[in-house]
């Protein structure tokens, strides 16, 4: 399998704190890869750095084929290719689901009101929320908004989609709702790179888990392995911490 | 109560031509200086080099000198390396780069009240720095400016009787020149007053108005 995003030994510094070291890992064209580990281990920053929203000082991403990194990079143009899906939805709250659904594809890929209105709507009634297309966000739950960002960012064709954290800022029955739509999506055979604790979407849905520490890819292996036996003593800590209940 | 119809007779051309005055200024100076801030506020949310710091000198100086002081500069202290306006551009202009200056700090703050992740969002779709800040960021930063925009435009209104120092006839001077003829500070003086603040509370109406509107969205 062609990898569609491939990291390569890459580094980051805030200042003189180093948060990610010598980060490498590959995602082939539809794989699920879930990146855990405890907070502050750099796994958000990692995702981030795939769609440039955080620079990085050292080392490679590749994503479709094009270097993040490079300085003549068209960042916008790669950005619409990698659907992002943030922890506190970061829907436009001025503006109606609608809107949010259309403004990148008139503004960006230069569709039309009305194509962009269908593929919009199509999505908005794939996560079942076409009813609430007239609201404005501040309308909708929590776990109706983290939707409308899915249907959002598909409404993009992209090619991969990172979630950062989709379910952590949700109340518990709402999470279930998110991950349905995320599991359907991995089922079609998205590519998918999701920061998440939650162990069982990993189990059920993921390929591949990650797991860092400390701004390091500590583990990096096949979901079975992961959970059957993780090599790292950090690794083990961090499952018996979280799955114990 | 003769002489008061005659008073009133007397003065309400003069103060109508100088309310028309004011009011041309304070909207004139405005738009201009709305149109001012904004650019202020970009090159410095931005940070475009040296730019920004010249944006940044020209809001501490303006804001750190007297409105009164920037209008002799501009209208008796130019003319002297050869740069001369007439009063009324002197006026508007002074007005304009005083009121941009504390403008573009209103809506710095609005800009810098948005969240980093609405950035991040609209980015993270493909929209560019400039379309991101427009079409995400600046009409969320309105909203939380406008409170304080307001409140520099409200002043705005009143500090136009400052241009009164460089003969412009707006409402003080055309107020002072009736009392000179009639001798009736008290109540010219009053009425003079009396606009400024019907002035400034149709101001206030618009501000409810911009406000309302902007809420819609948010409406639960």
């Amino acid at each position: 399998m062609s990898a569609m995003i491939s990291i390569q030994n890459v580094n980051k510094w805030y200042g003189d704190f180093q948060v990610l070291t010598d980060c490498s890992t590959q995602v082939a064209k539809g794989e699920v890869v879930v990146v855990c580990g405890p907070s502050g281990s750099g796994k958000s920053t990692l995702i981030k750095c795939v769609n440039a929203l955080e620079p990085f000082q050292k080392g490679e991403i590749i994503v479709d084929g094009i270097s993040v990194g490079a300085p003549k990079t068209n960042l916008p143009k790669l950005r619409a290719r990698v659907g992002m899906v943030f922890q506190h939805f970061e829907l436009f709250p001025h503006l109606t689901i609608t809107d949010n659904l259309t403004i990148a594809q008139t503004k960006v890929l230069g569709r039309s009101k009305e194509e962009a209105m269908e593929k919009g709507l199509m999505y908005l009634d794939r996560v079942g929320l076409k009813a609430h297309a007239h609201k404005h966000p501040g309308q909708l739950s929590g776990g109706q908004q983290q939707r409308v960002a899915i249907a959002r960012a598909l409404a993009m064709d992209p090619v991969a989609m990172l979630f950062d954290e989709p379910t952590s800022a949700l109340d518990p029955e709402m999470i279930n709702e998110v991950l349905d739509v995320m599991t359907e999506l991995a089922q079609e055979g998205m590519t998918m790179m999701c920061v998440t604790h939650e162990m069982g979407f990993a189990r059920r849905v993921a390929h591949r888990v990650i797991f860092m520490d400390k701004g390091h890819i500590v583990e990096d292996c096949d979901k079975e392995s992961f959970f059957g036996s993780p090599r790292s003593e950090r690794a083990q800590q961090f499952l018996s911490k979280i799955l114990q209940h | 109560m003769d002489a008061w119809i005659d008073l009133f007779r007397t003065a309400w051309p003069v103060l109508l031509q100088g309310t028309l005055y004011t009011l041309m200024f304070a909207v004139i100076s405005m738009v201009l200086g709305l149109a001012l801030g904004f650019l202020v506020a970009l090159v410095r949310v931005a940070r475009v080099p040296a730019l920004a710091q010249l944006a940044a000198f020209y809001v501490s100086a303006m804001r750190g000198t007297p409105l009164l002081v920037q209008i002799f500069v501009i209208y008796y202290g130019l003319p002297g390396i050869g740069i001369e306006f007439d009063p009324v551009t002197a006026g508007v202009l002074a007005l304009t780069l005083n009121v941009g200056a504390y403008l573009s700090e209103s809506m710095r703050g609005g800009i810098a009240g948005v969240d980093r992740g609405q950035w991040d969002a609209g980015l993270s779709l493909g929209l560019g720095w400039w379309q991101t800040m427009r079409f995400v960021v600046a009409p969320q930063a309105l909203r939380l400016a406008v409170p304080s925009l307001s409140n520099s435009l409200i002043s705005l209104i009143k500090d136009t009787s400052l241009v009164s120092v460089i003969t412009v006839t707006e409402l003080m001077l055309a107020t002072k020149e009736v009392i000179a003829q009639t001798f009736q500070p008290l109540p010219l003086y009053l009425a003079a007053a009396a606009i400024y603040w019907v002035l400034s509370a149709s101001f206030e109406q618009v501000q409810r108005r911009v406000e309302a509107r902007l809420n819609l969205s948010y409406r639960r």
